[in-house]
């Protein structure tokens, strides 16, 4: 009967030890972890100083990537109506976020570091139409709440 | 032959070859941007550097014949080296932007870079900066900061075309590809620079960041733009064609395309593209009317017999699909009124059809009527390559207009029109009258030609050893001539290449329909003379394309359905009961049957758009209606057992029979000459819209004085009370009192007058365009 009553304490000691301890999970929403400025989530399209789209549209990033997420339709701008900085520019950008495998070879590949993986990892949609990102919502990047 | 030792690897070659081509032929690559084995070696890049043993320095592999005892080196310390200083040389003033070049992932210079460029450049000084993205005309872009100066296309303009229209300016660093004076090329062959280009300096501008190697598909398909049937690849991305580009077939064609077939691929999605269905006019499912369509031939059958339906077959449709329509109207329908859309009456039967090693191998090559730079560009070049060669050519022509260009030398003997078939008949019974296939000609003195030119054309044709003609089948007698010279030469070569439409008329032919103009023009006549009930055309427009509008246009009102089929809407849409869109070239799969008569396959690209479909589905929906059985065997082969990819031989013989003496009207009026013109072959382009010609009727000098035109205007063309509208140009070439008007152009519908005299008004009105 002792060793039971031994037994039962040494679990409850490891029970109690264990309340005090810091927890490995967070409350979310409410509470949330701090990612690595390296985390690869959603991409994102930047711009220059100027405003001007970095993305030429060159398809780098298409040939690369290993699940053939990224779709791009490269177009010539009006010299008058420059959408990026050159006259070459996207006219559609479309990440498929559920064939992605966030591997960051699109980022990688990019010669003008226009597709970039933000840390953004709050991707869940009620149909798969919603989870491909378009060039508007790629070039207006989420933040985090 | 010589034999020499490339890379450890011994090979024997023919005298005067090059390291390059003897190295290509044992599969080893050595690089180079200038060398092209259709224009010869000129050692420009210097990118080809390879060692060669006993030699103190590295030579270039496209300008060095090889040797007995050759020993070659294509790698090594010295080679690597080499080839590394031209590439940082080559690359010091490109600006490096390989995202924005449409040729980045097919560029030469990308790929020798990373095989042997070094990895850095050592040249840290600005780069010169020189003019990017301009026109060269409206469908060819020049980068000349990314240009090499490999020449290709200056030479291929020069030399291969000769229509020296691009040329290097300026000298060192400063060197650039351009313009003669900044004028626009109006070459028929710009395009071809495009494939020429080893880097991303000459770009085609419809295709301007429309893809990338990677998110296209090349399939390799066939122009049936004209009959010379040029090997293609077709672009396509995300279900259009974007671009095609030149296929070189070893051996036989270099991949050289007209602009017409290279930038007029816009029309698979031309707004007046048929796409959809009409009945009566009205825009209807595609479906629907061929159920419709179903019931007017179970009710035709029925009421009138299945004799009163007539097929006629035509426009870009392949052999595969012409056998089927054949299939169907034989075995389904049982009716033997089945004819092939002709725009012009003449006939060569498959046993005197040439194909283009006639043009390479024959010493005397004859054109009748036809102008080879207007209607078979292609087949310009290979003349012209013909006569550039080493071994002499004589071009002579007989037609109603001067066919001699810059480019082409052609001793042309100007005849009235329609007076070709006399003057070649009587220069034959000149030289080989006792022959009885030329006594059957019955030919007579042609007037208004001199003696000298009849006997200087009676030796030519006598004398060759290997005669080639080209034939626009205008004049149906010339027929007759041909086959007696045929058989009055005997032994000694004579080959026919047939330059009319529709482009695979001798696929259709194979397929069972007959190629004869009179059993299309007693068709109509049945048609007009009511004995028809449904007249089912699939492709042809006949409207536009029969030689006697009047007749096409009687034999349509007369007839109760007439059905048409094709990519466009036909002309005058109202006179027709049903229209149905086609799934057209690049959209299935088959082969067609070019001038040469022989079989090229394609591979579609792309789905058909809209409700358009290939034809067996229609056939099958019909035979359905019917309720009988339709059996589309496609075990059926066009190919024959052993002509290779040339048709069989069928057993129509080359006919001979007298000539008339022709009518050439009354001296009052202009002679109405006429002839095909490919860029106005009837098939939409928008991109091709700057190149077609605003002005497309030609006068001479002397006539354009007489009716006060100075350079263009606007003239009237009546005959017996029928006339058209005609916007002319001066042109030197004519003949005075002549007349030129293009064949099947819907601005102009030749056709409606038919050949001989014309009365021609200059109308007062000239049009602002």
């Amino acid at each position: 009967m002792l060793d039971g009553v031994k037994a039962i304490a040494k679990g409850m000691a490891t029970t109690f030890k264990a309340l005090s301890e810091p927890r490995d999970t967070y409350p979310y929403p409410e509470k949330r972890r701090e990612y690595s400025p390296r985390f690869r989530g959603k991409h994102m399209l930047a711009r220059d100083a100027d405003g001007h789209e970095l993305c030429v549209g060159c398809g780098l990033c298409e040939a690369v990537c290993p699940a053939h997420a990224i779709r791009v339709v490269a177009a010539e701008a009006p010299s008058d109506q420059p959408v990026s900085w050159t006259s070459r520019y996207s006219v559609d950008y479309e990440v498929d976020l559920i064939r992605c495998i966030f591997c960051g070879m699109c980022e990688e590949a990019c010669p003008t570091n226009a597709v970039r993986l933000t840390p953004f990892n709050e991707l869940a949609a009620y149909d798969r139409e919603t989870m491909i990102a378009d060039k508007e919502e790629l070039l207006r990047p989420a933040i985090r709440k | 032959m010589i034999r020499l030792t490339i890379d450890d690897q011994e090979i024997e070659v023919r005298e005067g070859t090059m390291i390059a081509d003897a190295a290509a032929r044992l599969g080893i690559d050595i690089p180079v941007y200038c060398y092209h084995e259709a224009l010869g070696p000129l050692g420009a890049c210097r990118m080809c550097l390879v060692g060669v043993e006993k030699m103190p320095k590295l030579a270039t592999a496209c300008t060095t014949a090889v040797q007995d005892g050759m020993v070659v080196h294509t790698y090594g310390e010295a080679v690597d080296k080499g080839r590394k200083g031209v590439l940082e040389f080559l690359l010091i003033n490109h600006p490096l932007d390989c995202p924005v070049c449409d040729k980045g992932g097919e560029c030469f210079l990308q790929d020798y870079t990373f095989q042997y460029g070094p990895p850095k450049g050592r040249f840290k000084e600005p780069k010169i900066q020189k003019v990017k993205d301009g026109p060269i005309n409206e469908f060819v872009l020049i980068d000349q900061e990314r240009c090499v100066l490999c020449q290709r296309c200056v030479r291929f303009m020069d030399e291969y075309v000769g229509e020296p229209q691009l040329l290097l300016d300026g000298r060192g660093v400063e060197t650039v590809v351009t313009t003669v004076d900044g004028v626009p090329a109006t070459s028929q062959f710009s395009g071809n620079v495009i494939d020429l280009c080893p880097v991303g300096a000459l770009l085609s501008a419809p295709y301007q960041h429309k893809g990338r190697p990677w998110n296209i598909e090349r399939q390799e398909s066939v122009c049936t733009m004209c009959p010379v049937g040029c090997t293609t690849l077709a672009t396509g991305r995300d279900g259009h064609i974007v671009r095609i580009e030149g296929r070189p077939v070893p051996d036989r064609s270099w991949g050289w395309l007209c602009d017409r077939g290279r930038f007029g691929y816009d029309y698979a999605t031309d707004p007046t593209r048929l796409t959809i269905s009409f009945l009566h006019a009205n825009p209807e499912a595609a479906a629907r009317t061929t159920r419709q369509v179903g019931h007017w031939m179970s009710d035709v059958m029925r009421d009138a017999g299945p004799d009163s339906i007539a097929v006629v077959m035509g426009g870009l449709h392949t052999v595969e699909e012409a056998h089927q329509v054949h299939a169907f109207a034989k075995n389904v329908i049982g009716t033997s009124r089945l004819s092939i859309s002709r725009d012009v009456p003449g006939y060569v039967p498959r046993v005197l059809n040439g194909t283009y090693a006639d043009i390479a191998d024959a010493d005397t090559i004859l054109l009748v009527g036809v102008d080879p730079y207007e209607a078979v560009p292609v087949v310009h070049l290979k003349l012209r390559e013909r006569q550039k060669s080493k071994r002499p050519v004589k071009i002579l022509a007989v037609a109603p207009r001067d066919l001699s260009r810059d480019s082409l030398d052609v001793n042309t003997l100007i005849t009235h029109a329609g007076q070709e078939a006399q003057v070649l008949g009587w220069a034959l019974s000149q030289g080989m009258g006792t022959h009885p296939a030329v006594k059957k000609l019955a030919a007579t003195a042609p007037v208004g030609v001199a003696d000298e030119d009849l006997t200087a054309l009676s030796e030519a044709l006598g004398s060759s050893e290997h005669l080639t003609i080209l034939w626009d089948g205008l004049q149906n007698e010339v027929g007759s001539v041909l086959a007696a010279l045929a058989d009055a030469r005997g032994e000694k070569a004579t080959r026919i290449l047939p330059t009319w439409g529709p482009s695979n008329w001798r696929g259709f032919e194979r397929a069972g329909f007959s190629a004869d103009f009179d059993a299309l023009t007693s068709l109509l006549e049945d048609a007009r003379a009511g004995k028809i009930q449904m007249l089912m055309t699939f492709g042809a427009d006949l409207l536009r394309e029969y030689p006697d509008e009047r007749l096409v246009r009687e034999a349509l009102q007369k007839v109760p359905h007439v059905v048409f089929e094709g990519l466009f809407r036909p002309t005058e849409p109202s006179l027709y009961g049903a229209q149905l869109p086609q799934a057209g070239p690049g959209e299935v799969a088959g082969t067609y049957v070019n001038m040469e008569a022989r079989l090229l396959s394609a591979t579609p690209s792309v789905t058909p758009p809209g409700q358009a479909r290939p034809v067996k589905s229609y056939l099958t929906a019909w035979a359905h209606a019917l309720n009988k059985p339709f059996v589309a065997d496609d075990d059926w082969d066009p190919y024959g057992d052993d002509t290779a990819d040339l048709l069989p031989f069928d057993g129509i013989q080359a006919k001979v029979w007298a000539l008339k003496p022709p009518n050439l009207g009354n001296a009052s009026g202009m002679e109405l000459v006429t002839g095909a013109l490919v860029i106005e072959n009837g098939i939409p382009s928008h991109i091709l819209e700057p190149r077609a010609p605003k002005f497309p009727g030609r006068i001479s000098p002397q006539d354009a004085e007489i009716l006060g035109i100075v350079g263009q205007g606007l003239v009237r063309l009546g005959k017996d009370g029928r006339e058209i509208r005609v916007p002319v140009t001066v042109d030197e070439r004519m003949t005075p009192g002549r007349i030129f008007v293009p064949l099947g152009m819907a601005s102009c519908p030749v056709n409606r007058l038919g050949l001989g005299a014309v009365e021609v008004a200059r109308l007062e009105e000239v049009p602002t365009t």
